[in-house]
């Protein structure tokens, strides 16, 4: 199916996500419109290396990833790709800084959502340095992998955690791929059609993925929705 | 014709740039380490093929002052993840041979490179192009009707330099059904070294909607035209593929037929004409 223009969604939904993705410049060429949406934060995360080893060789000595979508068009010439946000308000919602008892240190992450034309569905691509500005390496990454999450990555090498080019940047960023996205955002849009909702595409899709590398989407954007009204009262929930 | 363009792939698979691999001057060596010469294939990666580079050039060194190797042209890191070709095409085309590269083992550019650890690495990404690919030419029809065993021979045919064992797969891959004259989309990249984007990556159908064959020009008059040569103009920009300039009349179906990477992509550089 296609998916819902990001400017289809309620006001609200729309408004939220406009005040913690600001729009990081593409090119800058005359007239372009490429872009990403990006979120940098601070997170304090504990960096545990020795659960993590075990998990650095999962992916790449499985069967080779169907490693994602590198290709970028946030919003292009054609219809039935989702539109970009503009924003010129930045807020400062950074990310929260807890205080945990075992060693941790704090890192600036930064994400970037992409849409990929190749794969018609949006891509996560983040990166992290230290306060120093070193950057982490893969194994560091899947360290601070929540380890529910490490688990579940690691039993399904579809969906896990590698180096890519940025499209945009030509930087080196992680990238997580969900390859299943359409599998597990069909039955949120089918839902959705199915309760006369509106659904916001890119925050679903986020509320899902973004935990996993620690992006969390606040409760605060997600919208309390009243159902319109069954066209027909003989519909099954 | 159909042996002409049997001819093309062998031509395209088969190409070479002689290249000169001399270390970085700030490495520490024992003592002084000698050039070492190799035949580069356009169609390969840098840290695939460049195991005797490795090795020559740590017999002068210290375990202890090695780490991951890599390369640079004139000062610019060079991007193990794109084929060779492309690198030599974008970088030193216009220069004289052999190509002149550097080697690091030390300072690696994080900010710039990927890390390249294993071949299971390489393999990894060479496939995941090859998905890509078929992503915008069948909707992943083929990619996915294929078992394990079928795309390990496309990776293994390009490791281990086999033409007729990558062919034997590849060939699924470079089909269409008749009535659609292509490919749904062709997968495509354009490079350039004018400004910071790396490439451009977009749809594009190999087929207009009234029926006629797209070209080359016609593919770069849509994602970027500043390349194409307007009457009475200087020729500001060379297009080039495997080494070459297509003429920009060519079918883009065919390009990308005959002249795609093993990644199935056609990769395009966009270089500046050498001002003699």
């Amino acid at each position: 199916g296609e998916v819902p223009s990001l400017l289809s969604a309620p006001p609200s939904a729309v408004r939220a996500a406009e005040r913690w993705l600001d729009l990081g410049g593409g090119s800058g060429e005359e007239g372009s419109e490429e872009g990403y949406l990006r979120k940098t934060a601070l997170r304090s995360v504990t960096l545990d290396s020795e659960s993590a080893q075990k998990q650095e060789g999962s992916g790449s000595d499985s069967e080779p990833h169907t490693s994602c979508p590198s290709s970028v068009e946030p919003h292009g010439q054609e219809g039935e790709q989702p539109d970009c946000i503009k924003d010129d308000t930045d807020d400062d919602d950074a990310g929260i800084c807890t205080v945990t008892e075992s060693s941790s240190q704090v890192l600036q992450f930064e994400y970037h959502i992409l849409y990929s034309c190749s794969y018609s569905s949006p891509v996560l691509y983040f990166r992290a340095f230290t306060l120093e500005g070193r950057s982490l390496s893969l194994e560091e990454v899947w360290s601070s992998v929540h380890p529910n999450f490490r688990l579940r990555l690691q039993n399904s090498p579809l969906n896990t955690i590698t180096q890519q080019e940025h499209p945009l940047l030509g930087q080196p960023f992680f990238v997580l791929h969900p390859c299943r996205t359409e599998e597990f955002m069909r039955p949120v849009l089918q839902v959705a059609q199915d309760q006369h909702r509106p659904v916001n595409y890119v925050l679903s899709w986020l509320s899902v993925v973004g935990p996993v590398v620690g992006l969390d989407v606040p409760l605060k954007y997600s919208t309390l929705v009243h159902p319109a009204s069954s066209v027909s009262s003989t519909e099954p929930d | 014709i159909m042996a002409d363009d049997k001819d093309v792939l062998r031509d395209v698979w088969f190409g070479r740039i002689p290249t000169c691999f001399t270390l970085n001057q700030d490495e520490v060596t024992e003592r002084e380490a000698e050039p070492y010469y190799l035949l580069l294939p356009r169609v390969s990666y840098l840290t695939l093929v460049t195991d005797k580079v490795k090795k020559h050039f740590l017999k002068v060194m210290r375990a202890e002052d090695v780490e991951e190797m890599w390369f640079e042209y004139e000062g610019t890191p060079l991007k193990w993840h794109y084929p060779i070709g492309v690198l030599f095409d974008l970088h030193a085309s216009n220069n004289v041979l052999p190509w002149s590269i550097t080697v690091h083992f030390k300072n690696f550019p994080d900010h710039d490179l990927l890390h390249c650890p294993s071949n299971s690495v390489i393999e990894a990404h060479f496939m995941s192009s090859i998905k890509e690919a078929d992503a915008l030419k069948h909707k992943s029809q083929v990619v996915n009707d294929m078992q394990k065993k079928d795309h390990k021979q496309l990776w293994m045919g390009l490791q281990n330099d086999k033409f007729d064992q990558f062919w034997a797969m590849n060939r699924k891959l470079m089909e269409y059904p008749t009535e659609d004259g292509g490919f749904r989309y062709i997968p495509f990249r354009i490079y350039q070294t004018m400004s910071d984007r790396p490439f451009i990556q977009k749809l594009f159908r190999p087929v207009s909607p009234e029926g006629s064959a797209h070209s080359l020009g016609d593919l770069l008059k849509e994602m970027y035209p500043d390349a194409i040569t307007n009457d009475g103009e200087q020729k500001r920009y060379q297009v080039v593929i495997h080494g070459i300039e297509p003429l920009l009349e060519t079918p883009l179906q065919w390009l990308s037929e005959h002249l795609s990477h093993p990644d199935n992509f056609l990769h395009i550089c966009v270089i500046p004409v050498p001002t003699d």
